[in-house]
C-alpha cells in the first residue's frame, strides 16, 4: 500500500514536471527569437558605426551602409525561424569596417602622395621658374644693353666728330684757297680717322660737307678691310656756307637729291691700313654711295641728332646710322653732317653667344617690327629687287623668331603692354614650349623691343623628367604603403573580428544564459506554486484523515487501514516540503533564521529520531560529537537539522546492515590539528575550506566568534559511484536510478542539502571511504555566542571513583563511547552480549556476588564500610541483552538483581521495549531507563545522574533506596528535534511519572521535565522539516487523540477576526466557535482597532487578521495596534491570514508585527495549534 | 423509506460527481462538518452569501475590463477577492479560473482577463446550478423526513468508501 502510494505521487510529481517541461521548451524557442534579434540589434550597432567612420567617404559609406542594412533586414527575417547564420553577422560587419578602413587610408595615402607630389613640383617650378626669369631678364638684358652701349658709343663718337668737326672747320673754315680747303679736308681726315680707328665696332663713318664733298671711313666687315672714301674735291666748289634758316628747313639749298643729281661725282676708294690709315693700295673709283650710306643734311632736318637702322649693301646685318650736324661758328647754319653706322653684327654676335648655351633664341626688333638683331644666323634682310631692306619678324627665315613672332602677335592682338614687356612661360612654338619675354628699349628715336624665346625643355626639361619620375615613385611608393597598410588592417581586424565574434558569442551565451535562469526560475516558481497548490489539499487530506482516525466507530482494520493512508500523505506532504524547499532555495527567496540554539542536543534528538527506523533495519545509529563543539550555536537549527535529517536518512535508505556515523568535531579557525580518532583524509576538505576563508578574510576577520563544525556522515550501505559524486548533488539525480524502484526517493534530499549548507557558507561532499559504504563531509560557518564561555562544560569524571561496564549490542557505538570514557579516564569494561556480561560482571562482583546470595546483612555492611571510598559502578544495558522471546529475561534480572545494591543499572530501552518489562524494571528498582541509543550527552546524563544519587545515598543512607519507585527516563529527545508523534508520549511518559517521583528525584531530574511547556508550540511547523514516516502506529494513535482532546481546545478564548470576506468570516467564526472560542468579527483594519480600543474591558486573547482588507490592509492596522500597544506593556497575538504562502510574505507579517502566519484556506488543526502556542505563551 | 434511502444514494452519488468532476473540494467537506445542531443551514447560509459576493464582484469585473483604461489592481484584487471567496467554500474550478484570471492580470493582457471573466462567469453559474440542485435534493430529503447523509468521506479514497457507506448505512 505505502509503495504504491508513493509511486503513484511520485508520479504526480514527474506528470507535475512534464508539463513545465513543455512550456519550457517553448520559452527556449521564444528566447531563441529574441536572441537573434539582439543579435541583429548588436550587428546594425556595429553597421552604425561604420558608417559613422565612413561618413567622410560620403557615397561609398552610404551605399555600404545601406546595403548592410538590407543585409541585415534580410539576415533577420531569416533568422527569426533559425538561427544557423547567426555567426556570419559580426563577420560581415568587420567586413565593412575593414574596407571603411582601408578605403580611408588608400585616401589618406593617395592624398599625402598627392600633396608632396604637389608641394616638391610647385616649389621646383616656382624656384626654377623665378631662377629662369632671372636668367632670361639676364639675357636680355645683356645685348639691350650692349645695343645700348653700342648706341651710346656711337652717339658719343658722332658727338666727339661734331665737336672736332667744328673746330676744324672754324680753323680752316676760312679757308680762300683750295689747297687751305684741301688742307681743311686733311686735317679732318686725320681727325676723323682718329676717331674712326678708336672704335673698331664702328662701321662707318662719313663727313659730308655743304658742298657736297664726302670724307668716309669705312670698314668692310666682310673682307676685314678699311678704307677710306671720297669724293674727287674737282667737281666742288666752294661753297657759301649754308645759312641755315629754321624756319623754313625745305628751303635748304643743298640736299641729297642736289648729290644724288650730282651724278658726274666722283668717288674714290683706297684702302687703309686698319691700325695706322696709311694707304695701302691704289684708290679705286666707286660709284657714290656704293658702299656706304653717307648721312646727308636730309638726315639732320631739325639739326638733332638722328637715329636710324640703315641696311647696306655689303653688310648682310641691319646698321645703325647716326647723323648729327656740324654748325658753324655761330650755329646758323650747318657745315657739314657726321654721319656714323655702327654695325649690330657685334649685338648678333653676342645674342648668339648667350644663347648658344641655351639653346634659345633671341631678337631684337624696332617697334615696327623689322628684326635689327637676331641670335640666329639666318639672315636678317631680305633682297628685294630695290636692294636689301629689313624683314619683319614674322617673315624671318627662322622658324622659332617667326613663330615667336606670330605668336607674341595673335596673343596681343598689337595690343601690347605699354612697355611691351611680356612674360610667358608656356607658348607652344613648332612643337615645343618656348618662354617668350619681350622687353621694351625706348630709345628716343629708336625704341627697340627684345624678345626672349627658351625651350622649356632647356630649363625645366630636368625637372619635368623628374617629375614624372618623382610622381611614379611616389605612387609606386604609396601603393606599396596601402597594400601594406591594407594587409595590416586585414591582419588586425582579423583578430578584431575573432574577437567579435568570440564576443558575440558571449553575448549569446550570457543571453541564454540568463534566459535559462529565467526560465529555471520560472520552474522553481512554478514547482512552489505548485506543491503550494498541492500542499493545501494534502493538509486538508491528513486533517480529515485525523479526524476519521478519532471516530471510535471504526473497525480496527479501517483504522489501520486509515492510519496508512495518513502515514502515505504525510510522506507525500514531505515530498512536496521538499520541493518547496528547493524551489525556495533557488528562488533565493530561503532566509535562514538567526537563533541561538543548542546544535549537539539537535542531532542527538535527529540520532534519537532516526534511530528507531534502524532499529528496525538492525543498523546502528550512533552519534559521535566531540567534546570542544561548541553548544550553543547561532544558525537557523530547522534548516541544520533539515540537512542531517537528509542525510542519515540517506544513509538508512541504503544501508542495510552495519551502522551510520554521524560525526562532529569543530575547527578554529586558525589553528588545525588532525585528530586520529576521524581517519578519514581531512585534508582536501580543509584546503577547500583554507581556499574559501583566503577569498572572504575580511569576513572572517570581522566574525571572530565564527565555528566551523566539520561533520561526517558515514555508513555501510552500498556507497556510491566515484563518478557520481557530484551528480548526487544535482536536483532529481540518484547515484543508481534503479534504485528508485527499490528505495524511493525522488532525488531531491541531497540537493536540499547542498543548497542548504552553501547557504550556510559550507560545503559538502563525498570523500573516498576505505570499506563499503558511503562518506560524506561537510563543514558549516556558524557563529557561536560570544558571551557563553566554550570550555565550561567540561566534564570531570575522573574524580567520582567511576566504573563502567558498557553491555551494548552495537559494537561500534560501543566502541566510540568506551573511547570516550577511556579519555575521561572512567575504566570501563565491555560485554557483547548476555554471557559475557554475566562473565564481566562475575569478575567484577566476585568476592560480593557470593556473598550477596548467601548473606544480606553483610551487604549492607560492606556497604557502610566501603562508603565513600567504593568505586561506583554504573552497568549500561541495552535492553536487548535480555532474551525477551522467551521467558529468561526475568531469570537474567534476577540475576543483576543480586548486584543491583552494587551497582546502578542504567537501561537502554528500545522504542518497542514492552510495558511489563517495564514495569518490571521499574518494580526491581531499576529507576535509570534511558531510550536508545546511546550516546554520549545520554551517557552523560547518566553518570551525572549515578553521582547524584549517590552523592544523596551518602548523606541520606538507605532511606530512599526501598520507597523509591519512580522511573526516571532521561529523555533526551528534547522539545525541538522531536516530532511530533513523540510529543505525547513524552508528554505522557514524563509528567506522569513526575509526579511520582519523590522531591529528591525530582531535583536530580528536574531538568528533564522543563521541556514540555515548549512542546506545544512544536506545531506542524516541526513536522514539516523532521516528520518522517513512523512505524510505531502507537505514537500515530497518539496524535489523534490529541486532536481529538483538542477540540474544544480554544475554549474561553475572545478572539477578534478580522476579515473583509464574508465566506471566510463565516468559515472561521464557525471553525473557532466549534473550538470553544468566542470571535467577534469585523470587516476591515479600521474596524478592528477600533473593536480594540473600544472594548477594554473584555480583551481580547487573539486576532486573526486578513492581510488583504479594504479601507485598511492587514498589515497597517498591526502597525496600529503595535503602535498603540507600545505605551501599555500588553501584547495582544496577532496572527495573519493570507493567501500567499511565500516566506516572503511570512517575513512581511513578522515584520509589522504579527506573531505568526496562516495561509488560507485555514487549516483547522494548524490554526488551533498555532492560536494556543500563542495563548499559552502569553499565560 | 424506499423513496428516503433512494433519494439519499442519489445525493450522495450526485455529491461524489461534483467532487469527481472538480466542482467541489475538500474545502465544502469542511464546511459540511463546521454544520451542526447549532449551525442547521450554516453551508447554504455561507454558500448563498458566496453567491452574493460573487456577483457583486462579476459586476465590477465587468465594468472595470469596461474601462477605457483598465486598472489592472483593482481587477486582481477583485479576482483576489474571488479565488478567496471560491476556495473557501471549495468550488475548485472557480478558484482555478481566478488562478489563470490573476496571471493574465499580472500580464496585462485584457483578451485573457475578458475570456477568464466569460468562463469564470460560466463556471460561477455552473457551479451555483449545481449547489442549488444540492441544496434541493438536500430540502428534499429533509421535507422526506431523512437525514442527509454525511460527506466528509466521499472525496478520500476508494478504500474509505466501504466506511463511507457503512456511516451513512
Amino acid at each position: 500500500m505505502t509503495g504504491c502510494r508513493w509511486q503513484h505521487s511520485c508520479q504526480a510529481v514527474k506528470k507535475a514536471g512534464d508539463s513545465p517541461g513543455t512550456f519550457l521548451s517553448g520559452i527556449t524557442q521564444a528566447s531563441v527569437g529574441c536572441l537573434s534579434v539582439y543579435n541583429n540589434q548588436a550587428d546594425r550597432v556595429l553597421v552604425g558605426m561604420a558608417s559613422a567612420v565612413t561618413r567622410m567617404l560620403g557615397q561609398i559609406s552610404a551605399i555600404a551602409s545601406s546595403s548592410g542594412r538590407n543585409h541585415v533586414s534580410a539576415r533577420r527575417r531569416r533568422s527569426s525561424n533559425s538561427n544557423i547564420n547567426q555567426e556570419e553577422f559580426p563577420c560581415y560587419s568587420v567586413c565593412v569596417a575593414r574596407i571603411a578602413i582601408m578605403v580611408m587610408l588608400a585616401i589618406l595615402i593617395g592624398l599625402l602622395t598627392l600633396l608632396t607630389w604637389h608641394f616638391t613640383k610647385v616649389y621646383t617650378r616656382t624656384s626654377l621658374n623665378s631662377l629662369a626669369h632671372g636668367l632670361r631678364y639676364e639675357l636680355l638684358q645683356r645685348p639691350l644693353l650692349r645695343m645700348w652701349k653700342i648706341l651710346n658709343s656711337t652717339v658719343e663718337i658722332t658727338t666727339s666728330q661734331v665737336r672736332l668737326s667744328e673746330y676744324v672747320i672754324r680753323k680752316y673754315g676760312k679757308a680762300e684757297n683750295q689747297a687751305q680747303e684741301i688742307e681743311l679736308y686733311e686735317v679732318m681726315r686725320d681727325v676723323t680717322w682718329a676717331l674712326f680707328s678708336s672704335r673698331k665696332a664702328l662701321n662707318s663713318m662719313s663727313i659730308k660737307y655743304r658742298n657736297g664733298f664726302v670724307q668716309a671711313f669705312h670698314r668692310d666687315l666682310r673682307d676685314k678691310n678699311t678704307y677710306y672714301i671720297y669724293s674727287n674735291l674737282d667737281n666742288y666748289t666752294m661753297v657759301e656756307p649754308y645759312s641755315m634758316n629754321r624756319s623754313s628747313p625745305h628751303d635748304q639749298g643743298w640736299n641729297d637729291q642736289m648729290i644724288h643729281g650730282n651724278v658726274s661725282a666722283v668717288w674714290y676708294r683706297e684702302p687703309l691700313d686698319p691700325d695706322t690709315g696709311r694707304k695701302t693700295g691704289k684708290q679705286k673709283e666707286i660709284p657714290p654711295d656704293e658702299l656706304i650710306n653717307i648721312a646727308g643734311i636730309s638726315q639732320v632736318p631739325d639739326g638733332a641728332a638722328s637715329w636710324h637702322v640703315a641696311v647696306s649693301k655689303f653688310t648682310n646685318s641691319p646698321l645703325l646710322s647716326a647723323a648729327l650736324p656740324v654748325w658753324d661758328e655761330d650755329r646758323g647754319s650747318i657745315v657739314a653732317v657726321v654721319g656714323v653706322t655702327t654695325a649690330l653684327y657685334s649685338v648678333g654676335q653676342l645674342m648668339k653667344e648667350l644663347v648658344d648655351l641655351h639653346g634659345g633664341h633671341i631678337y631684337l626688333t624696332s617697334q615696327k617690327g623689322w628684326l635689327l638683331a637676331t641670335s640666329s644666323s639666318t639672315p636678317l634682310l631680305r633682297n628685294s629687287s630695290s636692294g636689301p631692306t629689313l624683314t619683319m619678324a614674322e617673315d624671318s627665315q627662322d622658324e622659332i623668331i617667326q613663330s615667336a613672332a606670330k605668336w607674341l602677335n595673335k596673343t596681343y592682338h598689337d595690343k601690347l603692354p605699354l612697355n611691351h614687356e611680356v612674360l610667358s612661360a608656356n607658348a607652344i612654338l613648332g612643337d615645343q614650349r618656348y618662354y617668350i619675354d619681350s622687353f621694351f628699349l625706348n630709345l628716343t628715336r629708336l625704341p627697340m623691343v627684345g624678345v626672349l624665346c627658351i625651350p622649356r625643355k632647356n630649363i625645366m626639361g630636368k625637372v619635368d623628367a623628374r617629375e614624372i619620375k618623382t610622381f611614379i615613385i611616389l605612387i609606386s611608393a604609396s601603393v606599396c604603403i596601402l597594400v601594406v597598410g591594407c594587409i595590416c588592417i586585414f591582419i588586425l581586424t582579423n583578430g578584431v573580428s575573432k574577437e567579435m565574434k568570440l564576443r558575440a558569442e558571449l553575448i549569446s551565451h550570457l543571453d541564454a544564459r540568463r534566459k535559462a535562469e529565467a526560465s529555471s526560475n520560472f520552474k522553481s516558481q512554478f514547482l512552489a506554486n505548485m506543491s503550494h497548490e498541492l500542499r493545501t489539499p494534502m493538509a486538508a487530506v491528513i486533517g480529515l484523515l485525523d479526524i476519521l482516525l478519532c471516530d471510535d466507530s471504526l473497525t480496527n482494520e479501517q483504522y489501520a487501514t486509515i492510519t496508512q493512508i495518513r502515514r502515505c500523505s504525510t510522506a507525500l506532504l514531505r515530498l512536496l516540503n521538499n520541493i518547496l524547499d528547493i524551489s525556495k532555495v533557488e528562488s533565493g527567496k530561503l532566509v535562514l533564521e538567526e537563533a541561538e540554539y543548542d546544535l549537539g542536543r539537535e542531532l542527538e534528538g535527529l540520532v534519537d529520531m532516526f534511530s528507531v527506523q534502524c532499529k528496525n533495519r538492525n543498523v546502528e545509529a550512533i552519534i559521535d560529537l566531540s567534546d570542544d563543539m561548541p553548544k550553543v550555536v547561532r544558525g537557523d537549527s530547522g534548516r541544520v537539522v533539515q540537512i542531517f535529517a537528509n542525510l542519515i536518512s540517506n544513509s538508512i535508505k541504503f544501508t542495510t546492515s552495519g551502522y551510520i556515523i554521524l560525526r562532529g568535531w569543530c575547527e578554529n579557525l586558525n589553528s588545525f590539528s588532525p585528530n586520529e580518532n576521524f581517519y578519514v583524509d581531512q585534508r582536501a576538505l580543509w584546503s577547500a575550506y583554507q581556499k574559501k576563508i583566503k577569498r572572504n578574510e575580511k569576513k572572517s576577520c570581522k566574525n571572530d566568534n565564527t565555528m566551523i563544525l566539520f561533520f561526517e556522515v558515514e555508513d555501510t550501505g552500498c556507497g556510491i559511484d566515484p563518478s557520481k559524486w557530484e551528480s548526487v548533488f544535482e536536483s532529481f539525480e540518484q547515484a543508481d536510478p534503479s534504485t528508485t524502484r527499490l528505495h524511493g526517493g525522488t532525488g531531491l534530499g541531497l540537493c536540499i542539502v547542498r543548497t542548504l549548507v552553501d547557504k550556510m557558507g559550507g560545503e559538502i561532499r563525498v570523500v573516498k571511504k576505505n570499506g563499503s559504504g558511503t562518506l560524506m563531509q561537510l563543514y558549516l560557518l556558524l557563529n557561536t555566542p560570544t558571551d557563553i564561555p566554550r570550555e565550561s562544560y567540561r566534564l570531570k569524571f575522573a574524580q567520582h571513583n567511576l566504573k563502567v561496564v558498557l553491555a551494548l549490542n552495537g559494537k561500534t557505538s560501543r566502541s566510540i563511547l568506551s573511547c570516550w570514557l577511556l579519555k575521561h579516564e572512567v575504566p570501563i569494561w565491555e560485554a557483547n552480549e548476555w554471557n559475557e556480561l554475566t562473565h564481566v560482571l562475575q569478575e567484577l562482583f566476585k568476592p560480593t556476588y557470593t556473598q550477596n546470595l548467601t548473606y544480606e546483612p553483610l551487604e549492607a555492611e560492606f556497604l557502610r564500610k566501603e562508603g565513600a571510598k567504593m568505586a561506583i559502578f554504573i552497568i549500561v544495558i541495552d535492553i536487548g541483552m535480555l532474551n525477551i522471546t522467551t521467558d529468561i529475561w526475568k531469570e537474567q534480572l534476577n540475576f543483576l538483581d543480586a548486584i543491583n545494591t552494587r551497582a546502578k543499572f542504567a537501561w537502554i530501552l528500545n522504542h518497542d521495549t514492552s510495558n511489563t518489562i517495564k514495569i518490571e524494571l521499574r518494580r526491581r528498582g531499576h529507576l535509570l531507563m534511558v531510550n536508545g541509543p546511546l550516546y554520549k550527552t545520554k551517557m552523560t546524563h547518566i553518570i551525572e545522574a549515578v553521582i547524584k544519587e549517590s552523592s544523596l545515598d551518602q548523606s541520606k543512607k538507605n532511606i530512599m533506596w526501598t520507597d523509591a519507585h519512580a522511573t526516571i527516563q532521561i529523555d533526551t529527545t528534547h522539545t525541538k528535534s522531536s516530532n511530533d508523534s513523540e510529543i505525547p508520549e513524552t508528554n505522557s511518559v514524563g509528567s506522569s511519572h513526575i509526579e511520582e517521583t519523590n522531591q529528591e528525584n525530582f531535583a536530580v531530574y528536574g531538568v528533564v521535565s522543563n521541556f514540555f511547556p515548549e512542546l506545544t508550540e512544536v506545531g506542524s511547523e516541526w513536522g514539516r522539516v523532521t516528520s518522517f514516516p513512523n512505524d510505531n502506529s502507537n505514537s500515530e494513535q497518539q496524535v489523534d487523540q490529541k486532536v481529538k482532546t483538542g477540540q474544544k481546545d480554544l475554549e474561553g478564548l475572545y478572539i477578534l477576526l478580522a476579515e473583509d470576506q464574508p465566506i471566510l468570516q463565516r468559515v472561521a467564526t464557525m471553525m473557532l466557535e466549534q473550538m470553544g472560542a468566542k470571535v467577534v468579527v469585523v470587516g476591515d483594519g479600521v474596524q478592528a482597532v477600533e473593536a480594540l480600543n473600544t472594548q477594554k474591558e473584555t480583551r481580547y486573547d487573539l486576532i486573526l487578521m486578513d492581510c488583504q482588507m479594504p479601507k485598511m490592509d492587514g498589515y497597517e492596522a498591526t502597525k496600529a495596534i503595535r503602535k498603540a500597544e507600545t505605551e501599555s506593556v500588553s501584547h495582544i497575538p496577532i496572527v495573519a491570514l493570507t493567501a500567499h504562502a511565500m516566506s516572503s510574505d511570512e517575513a512581511k507579517c513578522l515584520e509589522v508585527g504579527m506573531d505568526a502566519y496562516l495561509t488560507k484556506p485555514i487549516d483547522c488543526k494548524l490554526m488551533v495549534s498555532t492560536i494556543l502556542s500563542l495563548t499559552k505563551c502569553r499565560t | 423509506m424506499a423513496a428516503v434511502s433512494q433519494l439519499q444514494r442519489q445525493f450522495i452519488e450526485y455529491t461524489t460527481s461534483l467532487y469527481n468532476e472538480g466542482y467541489l473540494d475538500d474545502q465544502y467537506t469542511q464546511l459540511q462538518k463546521l454544520q451542526d445542531e447549532s449551525n442547521p443551514d450554516f453551508v447554504v447560509e455561507v454558500v448563498s452569501l458566496f453567491f452574493e459576493d460573487s456577483e457583486k464582484l462579476l459586476n465590477n469585473l465587468a465594468t472595470a475590463l469596461q474601462q477605457k483604461i483598465v486598472d489592472y489592481k483593482q481587477v486582481d484584487s477583485h479576482v483576489h477577492q474571488f479565488k478567496g471567496s471560491s476556495s473557501s467554500i471549495g468550488a475548485q474550478r472557480v478558484t482555478n479560473v481566478c488562478i489563470h484570471f490573476r496571471n493574465f492580470c499580472e500580464e496585462k493582457n485584457l483578451d485573457g482577463c475578458l475570456r477568464c471573466l466569460q468562463q469564470l462567469k460560466h463556471e460561477y453559474i455552473q457551479v451555483r446550478n449545481k449547489l442549488e440542485g444540492l441544496f434541493r435534493l438536500e430540502q428534499q430529503i429533509l421535507q422526506a423526513g431523512g437525514s442527509v447523509p454525511m460527506m466528509e468521506s466521499i472525496c478520500t479514497s476508494a478504500s474509505t468508501m466501504s466506511s463511507s457507506g457503512k456511516l451513512s448505512a
